[in-house]
């Protein structure tokens, strides 16, 4: 390219902070690898594959199983809702009503998760508004199980991830010309049409980096199951700290990380790899 | 009997406060190349998306073959366009792209296969079809467009500054092309453009847009020889506007030349003349009194010459051919006299100065 924001030497020197802000991470990501593979649970000491040996029990693969299910579920739904939203949010023409919708969708990231958890269980605990007004309405008896169970941290999961999805798709919609649309209209496509021929293998690269993001951020919740799970969705973000907290089970703990990540980040390979022979197929043909 | 294919009657548009289109009525013959030529911000393209139906004009209506198809929407129309930016379909290949108009319309895959082959015949790219958009030059999306705008045979042609991105040779080339494909399809077609070059190379009838309404629809020699008004005089060609007036008898002064002008011009009334650069000649002077000017600017073009004089506080353009042999510098004292065969006079209505 012969434009470039920035001379590579001098990106490279203003990416330094960067870089040295990420090394401290990159040292921990090993840390736990090489603490996975020790010998001992409380300290590295060997080389030992005996803690992944421990987390091979049906209690962790139900765990792995509830963890990429629930963060799959939630990335699907969110999905769902986020993809009309940000249609919505690049339609209006008021800015007042832009920023507030926008500010809105933004709030679950401005909010302490602590707090947002609390909210729910305020709203839809067994004692919460809901309840209690369904109630005194004589519409149930018996409080509804809202919380405290795999509906709840899908609810919280879909509800504090949404905005990751919103603000990408929305980049990804503007960045479609409407004379695309207006091209496709012109051939004779109706709505349905252009947003299934056009729109949608446009926005293509941009959903699936929303879905990504959510997806990772998901399998990774913690807050979110110990708060609105009640401890009885047992995701794997719980499960790592129940073995570092009361067992002191350091080497476990450090092995069903390195599970997650390798796991997460197989689901986000393998997807990006799914699309792109989709889409190089059709353009090949 | 004339043979109205498109007509707009009446069709005003308004964004807001804002008027893009006032009162616009224009008949479109069967099978003709019309432009719609005007300034940035005349209407031209507001118009033009009216047609193609991505707007709704706010008052007026648009008659296809007799048939009011103002609230048919885009897709229902059938009519092909070109776009600015072109907006051929990056997830498509060539053929794809050319096909995606047949493909709604139901048709086999061999009949789309052969469609697309003959049309990337027509533009005379025969080996791309399966190439990805991305993978193209500027010419060859050009004529992609094009094709993918004619596959599917459409009842007008709409092509809104098609040709604008390219450079001036290819655009040349282009322009001759698309002016043969338009003739061998016979389809009614509308262009719009700000390039009166490109306009008068193509069109049949050209329509002259500016402040929202119709200046002049008339042939490219008829708006060239006789301007309807002076904002059609100024656009087209490289027009001097003077303004001078008409005296007791009847005569025009200008550049010291009496003419006698047309009756319906009041004795000591102020009008504009508008005098092409190509129709004015310089002779040399000797002092600089009364008419004479004094050339400022000066330059060859290779085809011609031109020259910028100043006149009283007017600076007046001159052209003349490569042929003629006379040379003056800046500096120089000279004489202007005008075609009197070649003027065109209008009301001054008080614009004139700040077109100049």
């Amino acid at each position: 390219m012969s434009t470039e924001f920035l001379p590579r030497k001098q990106a490279l020197l203003f990416a330094a902070p960067a870089f040295i802000a990420i090394l401290p991470f990159l040292g921990a990501c090993f840390y736990i690898l090489r603490f996975s593979l020790s010998g001992e649970q409380g300290t590295i000491e060997g080389l030992s594959f005996q803690a992944y040996r421990d987390l091979m029990t049906p209690f962790f693969g139900r765990s792995v199983w509830l963890t990429l299910k629930l963060a799959f579920v939630a990335t699907v739904i969110v999905m769902v809702l986020a993809v009309p939203l940000a249609f919505v949010l690049t339609s209006l023409r008021s800015s007042f009503f832009r920023r507030l919708l926008t500010i809105s969708i933004l709030l679950p990231l401005i909010l302490n998760l602590l707090v947002q958890a609390y909210g729910w269980i305020l709203l839809l605990g067994p004692s919460g508004v809901l309840n209690s007004s369904l109630k005194a309405l004589g519409i149930i008896e018996r409080p509804l199980f809202l919380l405290f169970n795999e509906t709840g941290v899908l609810l919280g999961l879909v509800q504090t991830s949404l905005p990751l999805a919103v603000f990408p798709i929305v980049g990804a919609v503007r960045a479609i010309s409407p004379e695309y649309l207006e091209a496709a209209s012109s051939l004779g496509a109706g709505h349905w049409r252009t947003f299934k021929d056009v729109t949608v293998p446009l926005l293509r690269p941009g959903l699936v980096g929303a879905a990504s993001i959510v997806f990772a951020f998901n399998a990774s919740a913690f807050a979110i199951p110990l708060l609105l799970g009640g401890r009885r969705v047992q995701m794997m973000g719980l499960v790592i700290r129940d073995m570092i907290s009361p067992l002191f089970n350091w080497s476990g703990a450090a092995a069903a990380g390195m599970i997650l990540i390798v796991l997460t980040l197989f689901v986000l390979v393998a997807s990006s790899w799914l699309v792109r022979l989709t889409t190089t197929a059709k353009e090949t043909h | 009997m004339t043979n109205t294919h498109l007509n707009i009657e009446a069709v005003s548009k308004s964004f807001g406060p804002v008027t893009a289109l006032n009162q616009i009525d224009l008949k479109i013959e069967r099978g003709s190349f019309v432009c719609l030529l005007g300034p940035s911000g005349c209407g031209k393209t507001t118009l033009l998306r009216i047609i193609a139906g991505f707007e709704k004009p706010t008052a007026g209506r648009l008659l296809l073959d007799g048939t009011d198809i103002s609230e048919v929407p885009p897709h229902k129309r059938g009519f092909g366009m070109v776009f600015q930016s072109l907006a051929l379909f990056p997830h498509m290949s060539v053929a794809e792209n050319i096909a995606y108009g047949l493909k709604l319309r139901k048709t086999t895959a061999k009949e789309q296969r052969e469609r697309v082959e003959e049309l990337l015949n027509v533009v005379e790219l025969p080996h791309i079809a399966d190439r990805t958009v991305s993978a193209l030059s500027g010419g060859q999306r050009q004529r992609v467009a094009i094709a993918r705008a004619l596959a599917i045979k459409p009842k007008l042609f709409l092509l809104d500054e098609p040709l604008s991105a390219l450079d001036a040779k290819l655009r040349d080339n282009m322009q001759i092309e698309l002016r043969r494909l338009q003739q061998k399809f016979g389809v009614t077609t509308v262009l719009v453009t700000h390039d009166q070059t490109e306009a008068m190379m193509l069109a049949d009838e050209l329509v002259v847009l500016d402040h929202g309404k119709v200046q002049q629809a008339a042939t490219p020699t008829q708006v060239y020889r006789q301007p309807a008004n002076s904002l059609v005089a100024d656009f087209i060609g490289a027009a001097n506007l003077v303004k001078a007036e008409v005296d007791q008898n009847g005569q025009l002064a200008l550049f010291g030349n009496t003419f006698k002008v047309a009756a319906d011009h009041e004795p000591g009334t102020a009008v504009s003349v508008a005098v092409r650069a190509e129709n004015i000649s310089l002779r040399p002077a000797q002092a600089n009194g009364g008419s004479a000017g004094r050339v400022v600017f000066a330059r060859d073009l290779g085809a011609f010459k031109e020259w910028l004089v100043s006149v009283k506080d007017q600076e007046i353009r001159v052209r003349s051919s490569a042929s003629d042999a006379s040379e003056y510098q800046v500096g120089d004292l000279v004489h202007l006299s005008a075609d009197p065969a070649r003027l065109s006079i209008f009301p001054f209505t008080g614009s004139e100065d700040a077109a100049n």
